[in-house]
C-alpha cells in the first residue's frame, strides 16, 4: 500500500515535470508564430499566405490555449506532420526509434557487464595493479569527446586496420559489422565512469563490519563478494547507469551522425537544422520521456535492491 | 567536298524540307568556323535528324535493382522544381516534348518532330503516336496545351514563364500537331523544352490535387512506387511503355543526407551502386578504392558570388566593382577545388560553350579596389555578409572562405553565413550577399536569359538593364553560333561591367558507381535517362 | 601535503592549454585564416602539423582553436556556478516553497539530454557564441545547484549555524562564509569536471556544424572539415581530436587530484 503511494507520487511529480517540459519547448517554438508560418510555408510566401495559415491553424487563439490543445493532440498521439519530410512524425518517429533503441540497447547490453566486472574486480582490491589499470583506462576514456573516439576508432579500425565499415547507413538491410563502431564508441564513452562508481561503492561495501565479520570468519572472497557485497555494491552503479541515460542519448546524437546511422538521433539533428519546428518538439519530448523514464526505474530499481526500503 | 555531301544526306525529323538556315549552317562547316558537333546540334535545333551514333551493346530486360544516392527532395509540381535532384527522380516517369543527350544534341521525345518558320517565330511540333500515361489514357494535344498554359499564366511561379516569355500563343493543330506563335526569333526552343521544370504532366494534374508523388500519372518508363522525402524512393518497370523496355526492374533512390564521404564509403560497402555526385574532397578516396569507377566530366556549372545590385551597400557598383577586383579567381579555383577546373570570368559564360564570345580577361587589382572603396565612402573598409548554403559541397564553403581573405586585402571584412542547403533554397535569391550554385546550361545565352533577364524569376541579383535584354533577344534570333559569338561578346562584357558577381571558375564534375554499372552517362546538366543503365 | 602526480601532470596541462589560448596570437607561427600550400603532411619546419584542405597552418589553427573552447567553456561554466551556487544556497538553508521551486525547475532542466537542449536552442534562436554560453550554462547550473543544495541542507542543520542565527548574523553572511566554504572540495572537483564537460558539448557543437561559423578555427569544426580527406591525409582529423582530448583528460586528472587529495 505504501508502495502504491510513494510509486503514484514519484509517477505524478514526472508527469508534472513532463508537463514543464512541454510548455517549455512550445514556449520556446511557438511563441513567436510568424516565425513558425515562415518555417512551416518556407520564405517564398507572401505575408497574406501566411496570415491565411495562421487562420486556419487557430494560431490566432492566445498562446495559452494554442499549448494546451497542442497538448491535447500530443497526448491522444496526433503530432502532426514534419515540414521538411512531408510525413506524419509518428510514422516517422517509429522506426527512428526502434533503430536508436537497437544501438543504445547494443551498448548497453556491452556496457554494464563490462564496466560492473571492471568495477567489481579493481573494487575487491583497491590499489592493486588491475585497479589502477582500470582507473586509468576509465579516465582516459572518459575524457575523449564522442567525436574524438569515433574518428580515433575509424582511424584504426576502418582506416589503418580495414576490417569494419567506416559508415552504418544499413542501406544494404541491417548489419551487425556497422553496428560494432558505433556500439564500441557509445561503450567506451560510459564504460569508465560506471566502473568507478561501482568502484567506488564496492569499496565501500567491502570496509562494513558484517563483510569484515566474514572475512574473519573465514569465508572465501569470492563467496563473499558474490553473496554479499554485490548485491549492496550494485545500488549505486544501477542508480548511475539509468542516470547515465541522457549522457548516452546525447551521445547517441553525435554517434549517429558521425556514422550516418539513420536513427533517432540523426532525425532530431535533421530537423533541428530545416527548421521542422514540430518535428524538434516531438523529437524533444520523446527525449524527455525517456530520460524521465529511465529515471523512475532508477527510483525503483533502488527501492528494490534497497534492504531499509524493502522492509517497508 | 566531303562534308557537304554528307549535309545533303540529312533529312528534317518529320520527312520535310530542311529548315533555310541549314544551308548556311552546312557552309560555316565547310569554312572551318564550326565544328562538326556544333554543326550537328544547331542543324538539330531546326528539326533535322541527327543519326544516332553506334550503339553498345544491349543488355535485355532484367529483374535487377538498381541503387541510386540521391537526395529526396519534395517535388509537389514538378514545373516548380528548383532542384535537379528532384527531376532525375521525375524523369524515370514524366518525359519531355524534346530530349537533349550527353553530346548536347537534341533528339525527339514525346515530339517526334518540330519545325520552326524561316524567321524562327512559328514552331510546328508533331507528337509521336501511341504514347499513353500510366493510367491508361492516350497522349493527346490537350496535354500540352494544359501544361503551357500553366507554365505561362499570369499567376505561374514556374521559371518557365519567364524562360518562354517569348510564346504568345499555342495553337492545336489537329490531334497530333500544335503550333508556337513568338513573339520574337528563338532559335534554341527545342533544346530549352527539355529544362528540369519542363516535363509533360497528365491533363488531370491540377484537378487530382496538383501533388505528383501522390498521383504519379506519367508516360515514361517506370512508375514511382514509393516516395518518402528525406528517406528513399523506388520506381518499377512498365511493362506496357511505349518505347524500347529499360533493362532494369528497379531503380532505388536513397537519400543518406548530406555528407558525401558517406556516399562514398557506402559504395565501396556495395550497398548502393550509383553516386549522384562525388566532390573534390572525395576524389582521392574514390581513386584508392577498387569497388568505385570514377566518372568526369567538364560542364558549364558554377558557383556565383553574386550582390544584389538594389540592396544597400551594392546599389553602389563602386563597391560590386570594388569586390569583383579584389576577388582572385585564380586562387579560389586552385586552393577550394585544387585546380580541378578552368578560372571564370565574372560573366557566367563558359569558354568551352559553343557561343562564347572572347574577351580579354579581367585582372586582379588590389589598389584599385581599394580607391573605388573609398570613393564610395568607406575609406576604412567595409563589412559584408556572405549567405550559403553547401548545397552541392562543402566546397561551396572553400571557395567562399578564399574570396574571405582576397577581400580582406582590400579590406573588405566578410563575414560567413552558412546554412543548411534546404534553408538556403528559401533565401538564395532575397539574400543580398550569396553564394548560389547555377547548374549547367548547354547555352550561355540560356544562362544569361534566365538569371540575368530584368525581371526573370531566377533572376537572384536584381541586374536590370534594358539595352542587355535587347541585345538577349537579338542573340537568341541567331542560328550560327559563329556569327552570335560578336554579340555575345557584347553581353559578356555588359554582365561583367555591372559587376552583378564574382564567378571564379567552372569547376569539372565527377561522380562515382561501382564497376558492374554499364550504361550510366554523366550528363553535363545532371539530367540522368535510367532506361538505358543496367547491371552487368 | 604530498601531491597526487596525476594533479601535477593535470595541472601543467590546462596551464599549458591556458597560455596558449591568452597567447595565441604571440605563439601562433601563422596567420590561422591564411592559406599556403594546401594539404602539406607532418613533418616540415615551417609547418610542423601540416596544412589543411585550404593550405591554412594546421598548428595555428590548433593554437587559436583553443580560445573558443576555452573561454566559452569557462564562461558557461562560471555563470552555472553563480546561479548554481546562489540557488542551491537558498534553497538548502531556507528550504520550503523556495526549495520545492528550484528543485523542480533544475529536475525539468536535467530530463533534458544536452544536446538535445541546444537543437532546441538552435531552433528557436539560431547558432551563436552567445547562444552556445546560454545552453551549456543551461544545462550545468541545475547539476551544481544539486550539489550545494545536499551541502547546504546538511550544514544548516548544525549548531553553529543556529547559534550565528540567535547573535542576529545576516543571511547572506551566513550562506556565503558558514556554509558555502564546507562546500568547497567538492565543488573545486565539480568545477573541473564540468569544465571538461562544457568543452565537449562545445567541440560535439563544432563537430555538428553549429558552432562558429568558418573560417574561425574550432578543434570540432576541424575534425568535420577533414573528414572526408581523413583516409588520405589523417593528421587534419587526428591533431585536433588530440588537442580536445587532451583538455579534458588534463581536467578529469585534476578533479582526480583534488579527491584523492581530499581523502
Amino acid at each position: 500500500m505504501r508502495v502504491a503511494a510513494w510509486l503514484g507520487r514519484r509517477i505524478g511529480l514526472l508527469l508534472l515535470t513532463m508537463l514543464a517540459v512541454s510548455f517549455l519547448v512550445h514556449l520556446a517554438l511557438e511563441v513567436n508564430v510568424d516565425a513558425v508560418a515562415v518555417k512551416v510555408l518556407g520564405q517564398f510566401s507572401t505575408p497574406d499566405q501566411r496570415a491565411a495559415w495562421l487562420r486556419e491553424n487557430g494560431y490566432d487563439a492566445p498562446f495559452l490555449l494554442r499549448y494546451l490543445r497542442w497538448l491535447g493532440h500530443f497526448a491522444s498521439g496526433d503530432w502532426g506532420r514534419s515540414t521538411y519530410y512531408q510525413e506524419d512524425i509518428v510514422k516517422l518517429i517509429l522506426p527512428r526509434l526502434a533503430a536508436s533503441a537497437l544501438l543504445a540497447g547494443a551498448a548497453l547490453l556491452v556496457m554494464v557487464p563490462l564496466s560492473l566486472a571492471l568495477g567489481i574486480a579493481s573494487g575487491v582490491r583497491a590499489g592493486s595493479l588491475t585497479d589502477r589499470g582500470v582507473s586509468l583506462f576509465a579516465i582516459l576514456t572518459t575524457s575523449v569527446p564522442d567525436f574524438a573516439m569515433a574518428a580515433f576508432l575509424t582511424a584504426i579500425f576502418v582506416l589503418g586496420l580495414g576490417w569494419l565499415p567506416g559508415v552504418s547507413t544499413m542501406a544494404g538491410g541491417f548489419s551487425l559489422r556497422e553496428l560494432v563502431l558505433p556500439v564500441m564508441v557509445l561503450v567506451l564513452a560510459s564504460t569508465g565512469y560506471l566502473a568507478r562508481m561501482t568502484r567506488a561503492s564496492m569499496i565501500e561495501v567491502m570496509g562494513q563490519p558484517y563483510i569484515r565479520t566474514a572475512l574473519l570468519k573465514g569465508a572465501s572472497p569470492s563467496r563473499i563478494v558474490f553473496r554479499h557485497a554485490l548485491r549492496n555494491a550494485l545500488l549505486t552503479p544501477v542508480t548511475v547507469i539509468m542516470l547515465q541515460i541522457p549522457w548516452i542519448l546525447s551521445g547517441v546524437i553525435i554517434v549517429e551522425v558521425f556514422f550516418a546511422y539513420r536513427g533517432f538521433g540523426t532525425l532530431l539533428y535533421q530537423a533541428a537544422l530545416n527548421s521542422d519546428v514540430y518535428l524538434v518538439e516531438a523529437c524533444a519530448m520523446i527525449s524527455v520521456v525517456a530520460v524521465v523514464a529511465s529515471q523512475l526505474l532508477a527510483d525503483i530499481a533502488y527501492a528494490a535492491l534497497d534492504p531499509r526500503l524493502r522492509g517497508k | 567536298m566531303k562534308q557537304r555531301r554528307h549535309v545533303g544526306a540529312l533529312a528534317s525529323l518529320d520527312g520535310g524540307p530542311l529548315h533555310a538556315d541549314v544551308a548556311g549552317l552546312a557552309a560555316s562547316l565547310a569554312a572551318g568556323r564550326l565544328d562538326r558537333r556544333s554543326f550537328l546540334r544547331h542543324a538539330a535545333w531546326l528539326g533535322t535528324a541527327i543519326p544516332l551514333g553506334a550503339c553498345g551493346k544491349v543488355a535485355p530486360p532484367s529483374n535487377d535493382t538498381l541503387r541510386f544516392v540521391c537526395a529526396i527532395q519534395q517535388i509537389g509540381d514538378p514545373a516548380l522544381s528548383a532542384w535537379v535532384e528532384a527531376s532525375n527522380l521525375f524523369r524515370n516517369s514524366l518525359e519531355f516534348l524534346t530530349e537533349v543527350d550527353a553530346e548536347n544534341i537534341v533528339r525527339p521525345g514525346l515530339a517526334e518532330s518540330w519545325r520552326p518558320s524561316d524567321d524562327l517565330k512559328t514552331w510546328v511540333f508533331t507528337l509521336r503516336p501511341g504514347v499513353r500515361w500510366s493510367n491508361g489514357d492516350a497522349l493527346e494535344v490537350a496535354d500540352i496545351a494544359y501544361n503551357f498554359r500553366r507554365w505561362l499564366a499570369p499567376a505561374s511561379k514556374s521559371v518557365n514563364r519567364t524562360a518562354f516569355a517569348a510564346i504568345e500563343r499555342f495553337e492545336a493543330l489537329d490531334d497530333r500537331r500544335f503550333a508556337l506563335h513568338l513573339s520574337r526569333p528563338v532559335c534554341s526552343l527545342a533544346e530549352q523544352l527539355y529544362s528540369a521544370t519542363c516535363p509533360i504532366l497528365h491533363r488531370d494534374f491540377d484537378r487530382l490535387g496538383g501533388n505528383w508523388p501522390a498521383n504519379p500519372i506519367g508516360t515514361g518508363p517506370f512508375r514511382l512506387t514509393r516516395f518518402e522525402v528525406g528517406r528513399e524512393a523506388r520506381f518499377e518497370r512498365r511493362e506496357d511503355y511505349w518505347g524500347p523496355a529499360p533493362r532494369l526492374k528497379y531503380i532505388d533512390y536513397i537519400d543518406l543526407g548530406p555528407d558525401v564521404s558517406t556516399h562514398v564509403a557506402a559504395l565501396a560497402a556495395g550497398q548502393v551502386d550509383v553516386l549522384y555526385r562525388i566532390t573534390i574532397a572525395e576524389l582521392d578516396l574514390v581513386r584508392s578504392l577498387p569497388q568505385a569507377r570514377l566518372l568526369q566530366h567538364k560542364a558549364a556549372w558554377t558557383l556565383c558570388i553574386r550582390m544584389k545590385v538594389d540592396t544597400k551597400p551594392f546599389d553602389d557598383i563602386r563597391v560590386r566593382r570594388a569586390v569583383q577586383l579584389a576577388a582572385d579567381n585564380a586562387q579560389m579555383l586552385q586552393l577550394a577545388y585544387r585546380g580541378m577546373g578552368e578560372v571564370a570570368d565574372d560573366h557566367h559564360v563558359a569558354p568551352f560553350q559553343p557561343d562564347f564570345g572572347a574577351l580579354p580577361r579581367q585582372g586582379r587589382d588590389v589598389a584599385k579596389a581599394r580607391a573605388l572603396l573609398a570613393e564610395a565612402g568607406h575609406p576604412d573598409g567595409i563589412d559584408l555578409e556572405l549567405t550559403l548554403g553547401n548545397t552541392i559541397g562543402r566546397w561551396e564553403q572553400d571557395t567562399a572562405q578564399i574570396l574571405q581573405q582576397n577581400l580582406a586585402d582590400a579590406g573588405i571584412r566578410v563575414s560567413l553565413k552558412v546554412l543548411p542547403p534546404t534553408e538556403y533554397w528559401s533565401v538564395w535569391n532575397k539574400v543580398p550577399f550569396g553564394l548560389t550554385s547555377w547548374a549547367h546550361r548547354p547555352l550561355g545565352i540560356m544562362t544569361l536569359d534566365l538569371a540575368y533577364r530584368s525581371g526573370s524569376t531566377w533572376n537572384e541579383s536584381g541586374f536590370a538593364d534594358p539595352a542587355f535584354d535587347a541585345l538577349l533577344d537579338r542573340a537568341m534570333a541567331i542560328v550560327d553560333p559563329h556569327e552570335r559569338a560578336p554579340v555575345m561578346a557584347e553581353l559578356e562584357a555588359r554582365l561583367r561591367d555591372a559587376a552583378v558577381m564574382v564567378q571564379p571558375y567552372w569547376p569539372e564534375k565527377f561522380t562515382a558507381v561501382s564497376p558492374r554499372v554499364r550504361g550510366h552517362e554523366l550528363h553535363p546538366s545532371d539530367y540522368f535517362r535510367m532506361d538505358k543503365v543496367w547491371l552487368a | 601535503m604530498k601531491r597526487p602526480p596525476a594533479l601535477v601532470i593535470g595541472v601543467a596541462i590546462v596551464a599549458l592549454w591556458l597560455l596558449v589560448a591568452v597567447f595565441a596570437p604571440v605563439i601562433a607561427p601563422h596567420d590561422p585564416l591564411v592559406s599556403f600550400k594546401p594539404l602539406l603532411r607532418p613533418g616540415a619546419a615551417a609547418f610542423p602539423l601540416g596544412t589543411d584542405l585550404l593550405g591554412r597552418d594546421i598548428l595555428s589553427r590548433l593554437i587559436w582553436g583553443a580560445r573558443p573552447v576555452i573561454f566559452l567553456s569557462l564562461a558557461a561554466t562560471l555563470i552555472a556556478y553563480i546561479i548554481g551556487v546562489g540557488a542551491g544556497l537558498l534553497a538548502g538553508y531556507r528550504r520550503g516553497v523556495l526549495d520545492a521551486g528550484f528543485s523542480f525547475i533544475a529536475n525539468v532542466i536535467l530530463s533534458f539530454p544536452v544536446l538535445v537542449l541546444y537543437l532546441v536552442v538552435i531552433v528557436a534562436l539560431g547558432p551563436s557564441y552567445l547562444n552556445v554560453v546560454i545552453a551549456v550554462t543551461f544545462g550545468s547550473a541545475p547539476a551544481v545547484f544539486r550539489i550545494v543544495r545536499a551541502i547546504a541542507i546538511d550544514i544548516a542543520g548544525r549548531d553553529y549555524i543556529a547559534a550565528a542565527v540567535t547573535q542576529g548574523e545576516p543571511t547572506w553572511r551566513i550562506l556565503l562564509i558558514e556554509i558555502l566554504p564546507n562546500a568547497a572540495p567538492a565543488l573545486a572537483v565539480d568545477f573541473c569536471l564540468r569544465l571538461g564537460y562544457s568543452a565537449i558539448i562545445i567541440g560535439s557543437l563544432g563537430f555538428l556544424g553549429l558552432g562558429l561559423p568558418p573560417p574561425a578555427p574550432d578543434w570540432g569544426g576541424m575534425v568535420t572539415d577533414g573528414r572526408a580527406l581523413a583516409f588520405a591525409f589523417p593528421h587534419l582529423v587526428i591533431f585536433p581530436c588530440i588537442a580536445i582530448s587532451s583538455l579534458v583528460l588534463a581536467l578529469s586528472l585534476i578533479a582526480d587530484g583534488l579527491r584523492e587529495a581530499r581523502q
